[in-house]
């Protein structure tokens, strides 16, 4: 008797274990149509994705290239506000480097999205002349230019339109390679706040302020971000501007093409020109280089999440110019100041190519 | 008596595989991710649990006038396949602890496919973690339990 309640007990265990599989069969989906939270306090988001987006790189590797182009330098301002020296000029075959990213998502909730991120990016300035026009020209020659930093952004949306981004950045920037790194204390903040709606999934749009040095030196300028795409989802528009404006045209899922710009600068400080030079005291000496690039950028699967991109456009020297601290921090410009510049110098234009291998999002 | 002994372990067994199971199949029901986009029905087939589209908030591609089709499948011969109906999540097994892993997850919008864990953390709510490669390089949507309107 204790058998056969055993064996029945045993069998129920395996029917009832067997009854969860599913057959795949036709099935009614009008049911599916009205259904509610199971939990009745969940709301709806919404999410930074907008249809056919150029994919977000989690890691990038890159080479920038720069053909050649020559530096108009201008006289030196002396400690009475004289000018001195003699204007001259560099010539350069050519600059380039190194550009290295990765951004990474760390939290990703429905209700927010923060992502960390880290950069490098490198810039050799190649002479064949051994001379130097002045020591800004030396430093260039002879340790080139570089960036490392760190950033964070929060995607944090409040419903299922509203939203609100806040980037933030701290660089170091300055005239080293890889020893003699410019000191913590000379690590430029850069920051954005923008409040936006998303429309439906082929728009978003937000405005907002930044605190920036794209233009080279600090600066707080308004920014207006869009990211469209069309019904016809052959084009699109991807645009901080003034930061970076493209016109996107999709050729497939895995393979675009954008066409605009994107302005690029930072403020570097110059620690190995620490050179006599008359009567000018040069230390303290930052350099306030944005460039503008006007380009094309071409960006395809290589192989399922990665994928290339290759850029090939003009780049024209927007700022070039040395400051100098007065009391070793940091100043105010704007468009408007008239604190006169250490140096007014041109970097003169030329055409640039970058190639980068990316690892895309998810 | 050994007899009696053995049925109770075979009946012990049966019976802590049923309660893993029943925990397992929490995982089962209809989903909404978080864009609200699209709403997906958990399965078991076997061992493993599918997750295929049941419900599209827009079913109709504005370029054709038809019911939206898998159009961005790297497999050409699959890009007639309605979305409707497909199967997004395959081949996840129960690790214990509320989550389920040795899936993957399928993006429409770009045809790619991904690794794919997945947490429940709540009985209402999925983590769901695609990633390329290792878990570090991925995203979590996280999704939310649907009922029947009452």
């Amino acid at each position: 008797m204790r058998f056969n309640i055993l064996i029945g007990l045993t069998f129920i265990s395996l029917l009832s274990y067997g009854q969860t599989d599913s057959l795949q069969q036709e099935e009614d989906f009008s049911m599916y149509e009205n259904l509610n939270f199971a939990d009745e306090g969940a709301k709806r988001f919404c999410t930074p994705k907008v249809f056919d987006l150029s994919p977000a790189k989690l890691i990038s590797i890159g080479y920038d290239y720069q053909g050649p182009f020559s530096i108009d330098y201008g006289k030196w301002k002396d400690q009475n506000g004289n000018l001195v020296g003699d204007q001259s000029q560099g010539n350069f075959q050519g600059a380039g480097g190194l550009r290295i990213g990765a951004n990474i998502p760390v939290i990703s909730k429905t209700n927010m999205v923060l992502q960390a991120g880290i950069n490098y990016a490198r810039t050799a300035f190649y002479s064949n002349s051994s001379q130097s026009a002045n020591p800004l020209d030396e430093t260039l020659k002879k340790n080139g230019l570089s960036t490392a930093g760190l950033s964070t952004t929060l995607f944090k949306p409040f419903n299922e339109e509203h939203f609100m981004i806040v980037q933030a950045s701290a660089d170091l920037n300055g005239d080293y390679a890889t020893k003699n790194i410019t000191p913590a204390k000379y690590t430029r903040y850069s920051t954005a706040i923008i409040f936006g709606k998303k429309k439906h999934d082929r728009k978003m749009i937000g405005f907002g302020l930044s605190r920036t040095y794209r233009v080279g030196e600090l600066n707080y300028i308004p920014v207006m971000l869009l990211n469209w795409t069309a019904p016809s989802r052959k084009w699109g528009v991807e645009m901080l501007a003034p930061a970076r404006v493209n016109i996107r045209k999709t050729i497939s899922p895995r393979n675009i093409i954008l066409f605009g710009y994107e302005l690029e600068g930072n403020s570097y400080h110059i620690l190995h020109s620490q050179l006599s030079n008359g009567s000018v005291n040069l230390s303290n000496i930052e350099l306030r280089r944005s460039e503008l690039r006007i380009r094309a950028t071409w960006e395809a699967s290589l192989h399922q999440f990665m994928w290339m991109s290759l850029q090939l456009g003009y780049r024209y020297g927007y700022s070039f110019n040395l400051d100098q601290y007065t009391d070793g921090k940091e100043f105010f410009r704007g468009f408007t100041g008239d604190q006169p510049y250490l140096q007014e110098n041109k970097m003169n234009g030329t055409w640039y190519a970058q190639l980068s291998i990316n690892l895309v999002s998810p | 008596m050994k007899s009696l002994f053995l049925l109770s372990f075979i009946w012990l067994t049966h019976t802590i595989s049923f309660a893993q199971s029943t925990e397992a199949d929490q995982l089962l029901g209809v989903w909404e991710p978080s864009n609200g986009k699209a709403r997906v029905k958990i399965e078991k087939i076997g061992e493993k649990y599918y997750g295929k589209i049941v419900w599209l908030k827009e079913p109709i591609d504005p370029n054709t006038g038809q019911p939206k089709v898998d159009k961005n499948n790297p497999d050409a011969s699959l890009r007639t396949v309605p979305l409707k109906g497909y199967r997004m999540l395959k081949d996840f097994k129960y690790l214990g602890g509320n989550q389920w892993d040795n899936g993957t997850i399928y993006d429409p919008e770009n045809g790619s496919t991904y690794k794919c864990i997945i947490k429940m953390t709540d009985n209402n709510t999925l983590d769901i973690r695609g990633y390329i490669g290792v878990e570090a390089l991925g995203r979590t949507d996280v999704w939310k339990r649907l009922n029947l309107k009452k």
